[in-house]
Parts: C-alpha cells; sequence; structure tokens
C-alpha cells in the first residue's frame, strides 16, 4: 500500500468523485470507502499489481477505482441499476474494471464470465453476508483472501452488533475459513466491522 | 462442459463463439454454471480457442462484453411501466413536503411584517394565506408566495397524471385503494414485481418504519397501517375494526399487486368479491 505521511493514496487517474490529489497521487478516504478505513484501523490485505480481484456490491465504482489503481483487474459485480450507471462510466475509463449487473447471492450467472482470484472482497449490506460470501469462495484460489465488510445493522437490527460479529465469525469458521483479522473500522464507520480470512491450501 | 463467455470448453477441447459484442451479450445472458460442478475459467483457454491474442487483449474483449450487457440491463431495467410511475410520485411527495416548508415559513415571516397578524380563529386554509401574501406584499415575500402557488399548481397537475398512470400501470390495486395511494405503495416496495412478492402483512404495515422497528426493538404495539391508512375506507372507519379494515384490505391488495404483475388487466371476478368483502369488513356489528 502506498502512504504519503499517515494519508493512504492510490496511482490513477483522478476526478472519479472529486477526490483530493497529494503528490500527483488520488486520496483514499476511509471515511468514505470500508477498505481504506480497514487500511488505516488494521492490517487488512496487501494488494500487488498481479492480483486479480473479485469485488461484490461494487456500488458507484468509489473503492472500485481506488482498488483497480493497485491490482491487475477487478471484477466488479453490482446488483442496482441507479450505482450501475456510474460504475459503467468508471469502467469506460479504466482498461481493468470488469462491470457485472448480476446478484451477487447468485454466482452461477457470472461464473461463465470470472476467473479464480486472489482476492474476494464482499460489501453488500445484505442480511445473509456471511452465506453469500461463502458462495462466492468458489471463485478463490486457494491461499486467497476473503474480506468481509460486515454491517451488523443490515443482518439483524434487533441483535446487538457484537452478536452479529460473532455470528459471523462462528460461520466463517465453520465453513472452514481462517480467520485472520477481525476489526470494528471505528471511528471511521459505525457499527461495521472488517473480516480477514484465507481460503486453506 | 463448461460454457464460458467466449466458448464451451470439454476436457482441454474448446469451441469458440463467433459473434460480435451483442451476440456475446445475448450468450452469456443465457448460459450459467452449476456451482457444484463449476471450474473458474482459465483465460489461456481463449487463447488455445484462438479468440485471444494475450491477456491485454482477453480483458479488453470481455470488458467491451460486460460494459454492453450491464448497459442492456440497465435498459431493459427503466423500460418497465412502473419505472416512471416511481418516480413520479416520488416527486409528487416531495413537492408536498417543499409546499409545507415554504408555506409555513412564509406565514412567519409575514407575521413579522404584520405583528398584529394572527391566524387564531380564522379558517383561512393555507392556500388561501398564500394568495393573499402575494398579492399584498412586496418584493422577495410576495415572489416566494408566487413560487409556492405555482408549484401548488403543478402538483394538481402531477397529481392527476400520477393517478392516471397508476390505473393503467396496477388496475386492480388502484381499484381497490385509488391509484394516488396504489402508487405510494408501489414507491414504498420499489417497483410492481417488489410490490407482487410482498405478503399482505408487509403490505398493511408499508409506510410505516418506524412504528414498525420501534415495535420489533421494544415492547411498543405493532402499527396497524402505513400508507393504506391515507384511504378512506381505512381512515374512516370505526376506531375499533381500523386494524382490521386495513388488515382485510391489505390481504386483497397482496392478491391485487399480483394480478397487476402478471396480467396487467383489471379482473372483474375478483375485484367485486373483494370490494363486498372489504366493505363487510368496516360494518361494527350491532349487538
Amino acid at each position: 500500500m502506498i502512504w504519503i505521511g499517515d494519508v493512504l493514496v492510490s496511482e490513477g487517474e483522478g476526478g472519479v468523485y472529486k477526490e483530493r490529489m497529494l503528490g500527483g497521487a488520488r486520496v483514499w478516504d476511509p471515511y468514505r470507502s470500508k477498505l481504506s478505513a480497514l487500511y488505516h484501523v488494521g492490517t487488512g490485505v496487501e494488494l500487488t499489481p498481479g492480483m486479480r480481484v473479485l469485488y461484490l456490491g461494487a456500488a458507484n465504482g468509489t473503492t472500485v477505482s481506488h482498488v483497480a489503481d493497485y491490482v491487475e483487474v477487478v471484477y466488479a459485480v453490482e446488483f442496482a441499476p441507479r450505482p450501475m450507471q456510474d460504475l459503467i462510466e468508471v469502467s469506460r475509463r479504466r482498461k481493468n474494471i470488469i462491470p457485472i449487473m448480476a446478484d451477487a447471492s447468485r454466482p452461477e450467472y457470472y461464473a461463465p464470465l470470472v476467473e479464480a482470484v486472489d482476492l474476494l472482497y464482499q460489501d453488500v449490506a445484505q442480511p445473509d453476508q456471511a452465506a453469500i460470501a461463502l458462495r462466492n469462495c468458489a471463485f478463490l484460489k486457494s491461499g486467497g483472501f476473503l474480506i468481509l465488510m460486515l454491517k451488523t445493522r443490515s443482518v439483524d437490527v434487533r441483535k446487538e452488533p457484537a452478536e452479529v460479529f460473532q455470528d459471523t465469525l462462528d460461520a466463517i469458521t465453520t465453513a472452514g475459513l481462517i480467520v485472520q483479522e477481525s476489526v470494528w473500522l471505528t471511528p471511521y464507520h459505525h457499527d461495521h466491522a472488517a473480516i480477514v480470512c484465507t481460503k486453506q491450501t | 462442459m463448461q460454457s464460458y463467455w467466449f466458448g464451451d470448453v470439454d476436457n482441454e477441447r474448446c469451441s469458440p463463439f463467433k459473434g460480435d459484442v451483442n451476440s456475446h451479450v445475448d450468450r452469456i445472458r443465457s448460459i450459467s454454471a452449476s456451482m457444484d460442478t463449476f471450474i473458474p475459467l482459465d483465460w489461456m483457454q481463449s487463447v488455445l480457442c484462438g479468440i485471444c491474442r494475450d491477456r491485454a487483449d482477453y480483458i479488453a474483449r470481455l470488458q467491451a462484453v460486460c460494459i454492453a450487457a450491464s448497459e442492456r440491463s440497465i435498459k431493459e431495467h427503466y423500460s418497465g411501466k412502473d419505472a416512471e410511475l416511481l418516480q413520479m410520485v416520488r416527486t409528487l411527495d416531495e413537492i408536498d413536503t417543499v409546499i409545507n416548508l415554504l408555506s409555513e415559513r412564509v406565514a412567519d415571516w409575514y407575521i413579522t411584517r404584520h405583528p398584529m397578524f394572527s391566524r387564531k380563529y380564522r379558517r383561512t386554509p393555507a392556500h388561501i394565506l398564500i394568495k393573499s401574501v402575494r398579492e399584498k406584499s412586496r418584493g422577495a415575500l410576495g415572489r416566494v408566495a408566487g413560487e409556492i402557488d405555482n408549484l401548488s399548481d403543478t402538483r394538481t397537475v402531477l397529481a392527476k397524471e400520477v393517478s392516471a398512470r397508476a390505473n393503467e400501470v396496477m388496475p386492480n390495486t388502484s381499484a381497490l385503494i385509488g391509484g394516488l395511494v396504489a402508487a405510494r405503495l408501489l414507491s414504498q416496495a420499489g417497483g410492481l414485481l417488489e410490490l407482487s412478492r410482498l405478503p399482505a402483512s408487509a403490505i398493511q404495515v408499508l409506510g410505516a418504519r418506524t412504528a414498525l422497528f420501534a415495535h420489533i426493538k421494544t415492547k411498543s404495539p405493532s402499527p396497524k397501517h402505513g400508507v393504506i391508512f391515507q384511504h378512506r375506507r381505512v381512515h374512516n372507519a370505526p376506531k375499533g375494526v381500523r386494524g382490521k379494515v386495513a388488515r382485510v384490505l391489505a390481504g386483497k391488495l397482496a392478491i391485487a399487486a399480483r394480478l397487476d404483475y402478471f396480467r396487467g388487466v383489471a379482473v372483474p371476478e375478483f375485484l367485486n368479491p373483494a370490494q363486498e368483502r372489504i366493505d363487510a369488513s368496516g360494518k361494527v356489528k350491532e349487538s
């Protein structure tokens, strides 16, 4: 990861969402992007130029554009048409973003498009987040990483965030993934947690 | 055999799919994989297939196909008859909010110019007050009042259009609860397909989100009605049976929404008995 002082940046063409530029690089704001917040509060996964990434819940392509600055190719899956229009616009300007309009909980429909990836990043804010991530692990190379952004309020509003967090960790461990890191994203995002795991070799 | 976007692969043998971007889009929308036996694709196969020269070429071709496919999906999504109605009814509700907000402000402003003015004991509705402010006031105040007046006219036109469009897009639901409220249900659900998939119990409290979550999280009583309260059948019903009317009405609305989605025309065999049943539920039994 590229840091200028304590500011996380990525190197690429700016102006995607009026982001600030610093020394010719794009500032990656932890308040806007949960992945950037993870790098600020924890370790995360080092993004390298050769990586292939499957990104579920790509939304407007804000975080996607930063990830694409670091890696070889990003397969960006998004279901809602309104943010998809923005995502297509971002993809047109970058050679390494493949936009896919599909439901992340139905990987069988985009499987013919996606290759095996080194990193599976998931930020979908759905009640069955963990199940969706596990279903998509079919695309993950062994030894690859899964980063799961858990919006505890979307899983179950009635439960305490900590309880949802623990349930998700249990579900992931039961499925055979090894949890490397699990952190809350405070103060950048409230009631959000990040879980980093690896697929066993 | 595994089907990928560039062709079909069977034990190292690859039959490439030949065609332009559009036919590739048709292809990727029609194929799917079985996740149990799925083997992630290897881009090298597309080179062996004779589709691509190298990695850069592979990514460029795939991106072109995926962008075209996404564009087509978006276009289809917006071509549904309910897509525009959704925007219309949301605009209508937002205009209402703006009119109320500005009217309050203009009334306060007017009072500071006329300290002796009070609305107590007067039966002046807000829109009449705004009209007189418009005529009596100089400068910006008069103009703002004028804008509110114009906005109210626009609102009237829009409300008629919403109602007419709702009758067309969702004839059964509109027949039961009126075009405007039907359109609001549609807006809350997010679309006709989404509305038709909702259970009656959810339709009953659609638009009462705060009350519903307060009920789920604490011990407060459950909401009896959401936007369906706006229909006279519910708000004119005697207080004791209002919840019952809302429940029966929501039950029939759930059926009506499905008829609207799957048939798209009014179904009298359903509507007539449904209307009777809802009316009957509003009668208080004489004891």
